[in-house]
């Protein structure tokens, strides 16, 4: 019978701690990147005045509402990135007993 | 046969961590489900062929208008301010698709999914011009002749030219096509697309191209997060595509004549035996799993699985599995369904086809592999009705609601009013304060439409110029300069109402606003 046994890649289960930190860092530091270059063009205020004219906002809460939509889509990007990279064995189990 | 085997065989690429993927040649197969697949084939990639051609109401039936913001989807029109039911439909689609996971497994990935689709057709036209399972593998291994190169030219060309038509296609839902068909290379003179549309029609053909072609269930292992996740969305009542190893096990090749376990009385196997036979003829983690939950344990890290090998088989004892391997060789995704569910699994059925054709041959019942449930597997009552399909029917029939109510309800008038940014406010000549706005008016209705602006507030504030009417055509949007004129005494902010009506009664829309004067 032909052998269709899959290599063995998996790396052993990585704390919590260190996944989450794995996700979280590379993000923020790809948010603060890309806050500074983009309020380098942009003025809170002004993108306010288009978008939605009656909000009271400052531009400290403009540049940190900034920051965080970043860091919000920066780590989406890595949590997928950190999803894919599992080994098929994380996934790959019977179904649970009832 | 005492000797152990250890469980962690490789195959001849070693534990290295970068074995490039194993290319699986899928035998092609017929069948029901195949003929399911087909069926779903021509009509989704039908429709996504067909619909930029199909005039709808003297418009392109589904246009998705970027330069002017507005999407046409037969008969309704889109615009920026109906994002939120683009938003709405597409949660829709996620619930509908944890909805149906939950219910029947991976019917999108069997049927529906761009990829496996795409794949599908590109499988058919290799299959046309390289030929099937066997010639391709000898093709592969041939050296480069003229055969090998009029076959492998062949069959990228034909892959290029639909990948092309098909990247023509997808332009085609955002600049009408039957122009973009009129201005295209070949069918009229020199090179009339514009840059971006050139780059996304060769862009898109270049995606389908690789990953219909080369990637494909590849896209489903290692790119696509529903795979990832599906199995959250599965129990022991979910439909999957299912190995009965209690009736298969132990399996084996046997001379013709050997009835099915049935018919020559040796029943099923018990649960335990069923399992541990799967485990032991392969090895494979997932079959370690339901071997240990068939003896009651659960979590792998209780459980340290010694594969013993397998006893030479009297043939009556044999179950009904062959062990012809068809299974694993129709599989597009190159697994051992026999091992049990795994995420790689596609749930596109051939195995089901493959294995009903030769339970047809060797004259045994079909469905050793079928679509079924876990517990109907291990001859437990299935319950089709369970919290979290509750749960998620209804949650889909609510949006479903709201959704068709809020398209159905929409304004047809919006009407939005901003204060000019310059100044709070003038005095104006005898003292009279006043205050600049511009109105934003859209007519989303394609019929024309005469307008009255008035506006309703306190303290004498009136519009300048008196109330007023506009003509706005199908689609239209209005830009108005109004001013607002009060009093000289007037102080302090105070709210103002424009209303904007159809000058027949048919639609209004009123918005707030301030006026200024002096603090």
């Amino acid at each position: 019978m032909p052998d269709f046994t899959e290599p063995q890649f998996d790396h052993p289960p990585r704390s919590a701690v260190q996944a989450v930190g794995a996700i979280l860092w590379p993000s923020f530091f790809a948010a603060c990147v890309a806050t500074m270059v983009f309020f380098a063009f942009v003025d809170p205020i002004a993108l306010r005045d288009q978008t939605f004219p009656d909000l009271p906002m400052s531009r400290a809460m403009g540049y940190s509402v900034g920051f965080f939509m970043f860091w919000l889509a920066t780590a989406a990007s890595s949590l997928f990135t950190w999803i894919l990279l599992r080994p098929p064995s994380r996934f790959n189990r019977a179904l649970p007993p009832k | 046969m005492s000797k152990k085997i250890p469980l962690d065989i490789v195959d001849d690429a070693g534990n290295s961590y970068y074995v490039s993927e194993r290319k699986i040649y899928a035998r092609e197969i017929s069948g029901r489900f195949q003929t399911l697949r087909k069926i779903a084939v021509w009509v989704l990639l039908g429709m996504f062929y067909a619909f930029p051609w199909l005039e709808w109401g003297g418009r392109q039936s589904v246009l998705f208008d970027l330069p002017a913001r507005k999407f046409y989807v037969f008969g309704l029109t889109f615009w920026p301010q109906d994002f939120i039911f683009l938003a709405m439909l597409l949660i829709m689609a996620g619930l509908t698709l944890f909805f149906v996971t939950a219910l029947a497994g991976r019917l999108w990935c069997g049927y529906a999914c761009p990829q496996t689709v795409w794949t599908e057709i590109f499988m058919w036209i290799e299959n046309a011009i390289e030929g099937d399972r066997g010639r391709r593998m000898k093709l592969d291994k041939m050296p480069w002749n003229r055969e090998k190169i009029l076959r492998k030219g062949g069959k990228h060309l034909a892959w290029a030219l639909f990948a092309l038509w098909t990247g023509f296609t997808f332009v085609g839902f955002f600049t009408p096509i039957r122009d973009l068909f009129a201005r295209a290379p070949f069918v009229s003179a020199g090179w009339q697309w514009g840059a971006w549309e050139t780059f996304w029609v060769f862009f898109y053909a270049l995606a389908t191209w690789g990953f219909a072609g080369f990637l494909r269930e590849q896209v489903c292992k290692y790119m696509c997060p529903y795979a990832r996740f599906q199995s959250a969305m599965f129990d022991r009542n979910t439909l999957i595509i299912a190995y009965d190893p209690m009736r298969g096990e132990p399996r084996g090749p046997r001379k013709r004549g050997l009835g099915s376990v049935l018919e020559r009385g040796r029943g099923l196997l018990d649960k335990v035996t069923a399992y541990d036979y799967v485990f032991r003829a392969s090895g494979n983690a997932v079959a370690a799993d339901a071997a240990a939950q068939a003896h009651g344990i659960t979590g792998m890290a209780e459980f340290n699985p010694v594969r013993e090998p397998l006893p030479k088989f009297a043939p009556e004892e044999l179950g009904d599995c062959i062990d012809c391997t068809i299974c694993v060789q129709v599989c597009p995704t190159g697994i051992d369904i026999r091992n049990g569910l795994q995420y790689e699994c596609i749930a596109c059925g051939a195995c089901i086809d493959a294995c009903d054709e030769v339970m047809d041959k060797v004259g045994y019942p079909r469905g050793l592999i079928r679509y079924s449930t876990q517990n109907a597997i291990d001859n437990r009552a299935t319950h089709v009705v369970r919290p979290r399909v509750i749960v998620y029917g209804l949650l889909l029939a609510g949006l479903f609601a709201a959704w068709a109510w809020g398209v159905t309800h929409r304004a047809p008038l919006i009407v939005e009013a901003m204060r000019d940014r310059n100044a709070l406010y003038r005095i104006a000549e005898g003292g009279e304060v006043e205050n600049g706005y511009t109105l934003r008016v859209v007519n989303k209705d394609d019929t024309a439409r005469t307008l009255e602006v008035t506006v309703d507030a306190g303290n004498g504030i009136r519009l300048a110029q008196g109330p007023f009417e506009v003509k706005a055509a199908p689609e239209e949007v209005l830009t108005l300069p109004v001013i607002l004129r009060g009093p000289a005494d007037s102080k302090g902010a105070v709210p103002v109402r424009f209303t904007v009506a159809a000058a027949d009664g048919s639609v209004s829309k009123q918005v707030e606003s301030k006026f200024f004067g002096p603090m």
